[in-house]
Order: C-alpha cells, then sequence, then structure tokens
C-alpha cells in the first residue's frame, strides 16, 4: 500500500521515463496496470506537481502535455550539493552518517581500510 | 545590587570552567548520554543564572527608584543635592539601564533564532519532499536488517541516484532518511542496517533541535566557552549517541565496518581493525576500544554528579544570593 504523497513520486518517475510529454490520461493507462485509480487523483496530483514546479504543461487540444522541468539527474545532483553544504543554509540540519573529513582524517581511514583488506587477500 | 553581582559571578564561573571539565570527562565518549546531558545542563544553567541576575539587577534598580524621584524632587524645587540623589544617579539609573537593554538584547535574539528555525524548517521539509519525489523507496527487507520496519516519524527511507556514498536524516514530519546508490553500493546488508539504526536514533533523539539550539547559542555568545564549544561538542556527543543506538541494534562490527565504508567510499568487510584523532576516528576508535565496565561507572557517575549540581545550583544561587550578599557585601 503506498499513500498518496508517494504517488508524486510514482508519477514523476513515470513521467521522467517518457521520452515525450505525456497526458493524464496516458499515464492512467499505464498506472491501471498495477492499481485500480481514478482519473481525478491522477489529474489532481498532476495539478499539484505542475504547482510545486515539478511539471511543466501546455494545451494540446483539449488536454494538457506534462513535461518534468528538470531531470531525474539534475534533481539528484541538486539534492546532494544541498545536503552535503547545507545549500548556504547553516542552520539546516542534516545528520549525515560520516560528517565531511578533512584530508589528513580520510587519509588515516584509508590506511586502516588497506591494511585491513589488504591482509585478507 | 550585590545578588545580581553574586549571581552574574556564578554564571561566569560555570561559563568558563565547566567546558574544560566537560571536555575532559568526554573526550573518549564514555557514557555518550550522560556527557550530552551533562553539557546541554551547563548551557540551561549558565542561561538561566544570567537571567536570574538580569532580573535582580532590574529589581534592585526599581526598589531604588522611589528614593532617586524623591531626591530629583527635592532638587527640582530648590534644596540642594543629597547624597540619596547621587546614589541614585550612580547606580540605579545605569543599573536600570543595563537590566532594560539586556532584556531586550535577549528579545531580539529568540527572535531572530526563532526565525532562523522556522527558515531552516521550512528548507528541510522542501528538502525531504524533493528527495522522496526524486528517489525510490528502499525495498523493505533491507530496512527490515536494521530490526524493525518501523518507520521514525512517519518517514520514509529512499535511495537517490548519486555515486559519492552519503547517509543522512531530514528532520521534520514527515521526517526521512535519505541514502545515495553509492552508500548502497558498499553497504553490506548488515552495515546498511547499522547505518538506518543510527539515522533513526537521531530522528528518535532530536538530536537536530539540540544541535540547532547550542548553534544558536553559539551565534548569539561566540566569547562564551560554554556556548561557543557547545555546539561541536553537542554534535561528537549526539553522533556517538546513535552510534551506541546502532551497536546495540546490529553489533559493533556491523556498525564500524560501515563508518568505514562509508568514511573511505570502499566496501570494508566486519572484522577487528586498528585505528588513531578528527570526529570521525574518534568514533572508530570508541567502537574500537570500548571503555572498561569500572571506567565507564566511575565517568557515569562523575557526569551525572556534575549535571545534579548544574542543575539544582543556579536555582539555589538565584535563591541564596540576597542574604549571602547582605551579609557580606558593603551594599545590597
Amino acid at each position: 500500500m503506498r499513500g498518496f504523497g508517494d504517488l508524486e513520486s510514482v508519477i514523476m518517475h513515470m513521467v521522467w521515463d517518457h521520452d515525450s510529454p505525456v497526458t493524464v490520461r496516458e499515464l492512467l493507462g499505464e498506472l491501471r496496470h498495477e492499481r485500480s485509480i481514478a482519473y481525478t487523483t491522477v489529474m489532481s496530483t498532476m495539478d499539484n506537481l505542475h504547482r510545486k514546479g515539478w511539471l511543466a504543461r501546455e494545451k494540446d487540444g483539449k488536454a494538457y502535455r506534462y513535461t518534468a522541468t528538470a531531470s531525474r539527474e539534475e534533481y539528484s545532483a541538486r539534492l546532494m550539493r544541498e545536503a552535503l553544504d547545507g545549500g548556504g543554509d547553516p542552520e539546516m540540519v542534516l545528520s549525515h552518517f560520516v560528517a565531511q573529513m578533512g584530508g589528513e582524517e580520510s587519509e588515516v581511514l584509508r590506511t586502516v581500510v588497506r591494511r585491513l583488506t589488504g591482509g585478507r587477500s | 545590587m550585590g545578588a545580581a553581582l553574586l549571581v552574574f559571578g556564578y554564571a561566569l564561573a560555570v561559563a568558563w570552567s565547566v567546558p574544560v571539565l566537560l571536555s575532559r570527562l568526554t573526550r573518549h565518549g564514555v557514557s555518550a548520554r550522560l556527557g550530552l546531558a551533562a553539557w546541554l545542563t551547563a548551557m540551561a544553567s549558565v542561561l538561566a543564572s544570567a537571567g536570574a541576575a538580569v532580573v535582580l539587577l532590574a529589581g534592585a534598580a526599581i526598589a531604588g527608584w522611589s528614593r532617586l524621584a524623591e531626591a530629583v524632587c527635592r532638587s527640582v524645587t530648590g534644596r540642594a543635592c543629597t547624597p540619596v540623589v547621587y546614589r541614585g544617579a550612580v547606580f540605579e539609573v545605569p543599573l536600570g539601564a543595563a537590566a532594560l537593554a539586556a532584556a531586550l538584547t535577549a528579545i531580539v535574539l529568540v527572535w531572530r533564532y526563532g526565525r532562523g528555525m522556522r527558515r531552516a524548517g521550512q528548507r528541510a521539509r522542501a528538502h525531504a519532499e524533493a528527495a522522496r519525489i526524486t528517489g525510490r523507496r528502499l525495498p523493505m527487507k533491507g530496512d527490515s536488517a536494521g530490526g524493525t520496519g518501523r518507520r521514525v516519524g512517519g518517514g520514509a527511507t529512499v535511495v537517490l541516484e548519486a555515486p559519492q556514498p552519503a547517509a543522512y536524516c531530514v528532520p521534520g514530519r514527515p521526517a526521512a532518511i535519505v541514502l545515495t546508490s553509492g552508500a548502497l553500493a558498499v553497504l553490506d546488508r548488515a552495515q546498511l542496517g547499522a547505518v538506518l539504526a543510527h539515522e533513526r536514533a537521531h530522528l528518535a533523539g532530536r538530536h537536530h533541535l539540540l544541535i540547532s539550539l547550542s548553534r544558536g547559542l553559539a551565534t548569539s555568545f561566540p566569547r562564551v566557552p560554554v556556548f561557543s564549544r557547545g555546539p561541536a561538542e553537542v554534535a561528537r556527543l549526539a553522533e556517538m549517541c546513535a552510534d551506541d543506538a546502532a551497536a546495540r541494534r546490529t553489533g559493533r562490527p556491523a556498525l564500524l565496518s560501515a563508518l568505514l565504508a562509508m568514511g573511505t567510499g570502499t566496501a570494508v568487510p566486519a572484522a577487528a581493525l586498528a585505528a588513531t584523532g578528527g570526529p570521525v576516528t574518534a568514533r572508530v576508535h570508541r567502537l574500537l576500544h570500548p571503555p572498561r565496565r569500572g571506567r565507564h561507572a566511575r565517568y557515569a557517575a562523575a557526569l551525572a554528579c556534575l549535571t545534579i549540581l548544574l542543575a539544582s545550583a543556579s536555582g539555589l544561587v538565584t535563591v541564596f544570593a540576597g542574604p549571602i550578599a547582605g551579609h557580606f557585601l558593603p551594599f545590597g
């Protein structure tokens, strides 16, 4: 069972997987392979994504054709930049499993690992 | 006046002496949780007693106010300046002004901190949402390697496509734990469980609040050791608390090898290691050489005593400062 928030993710991944702009009806067809879902649900979710700036759309006859405003890779890269330097906001606290290390410290760790793995192989 | 000085003196003494003591007691991360509590209590104790000093100062100024007013009246009506006026002008007026300035400064600092926190919260929410949409859900079997499939704060665990190994948690409601595909590539199943347990411990312990609070205090009082050294110490001890939680859940070898794998970007089999001091190596060292039981108990007892002492002292000093000052100081 996926929550409603997940639908945004599912739809974005479907849009990214398409090479050309898609309509709500086209995505609905694909979504119905794996779940029963109403047209209005998909439409309002895509409308939300458009409002939040994830999707761009243009009128094609009666329906809209949607495209992603940036590729999956661009979003991932942007998130990683923000995660690593805090996006220029020193007050945003993200707890990294391993903090950024100085050159010396990471060299020490590397030596430890080399000794370990070298001794085993 | 004398009481305010005594309380302020106590705050200064704690602010300058306790950091030295605490960094010695917590250096090896013995009982990280107690160490964290002791640091936070020391900060709270200094803040509370400094605040109490300001209140006492304001009280002294207000108490002297009627005498001042009376004296001003008399001098306006043409009589000579009495010693009371002199005293009022020298002590009460500057005192009142100082207390007012301190109170206003405190209000501005708190307001600025609140604004920063709100903005950071918005950014974190936006970041978590973008990660949830861009990333893929971590398959639940990897998730359950941590012992449970439980989610913290309704948060999700998502995987971003990125070559560099990274794992972090984004606080908020809902919170999110973000891993990169680069991290999954260097971690085995048990190590992944350790990483997730570590991040969940951060979220469950609300460590982000402690860190942001200590950063806010450090920005407000950059020259006071108990505050300026706070953020680094709180962050370091919070990492160790999360390590303890993860080690309890998945065992030390899995956590240790996960730390090394993520730190170097190379897969590391779980095994015994030798190590050396930055914050990450300190964590490695601590996991390699866990403190002996007796030492652990001694450090824990010392930290607990210090915490209780600090927690009760600021109250006691404030209550008894008046009588003490009345007895031993020439003014009061």
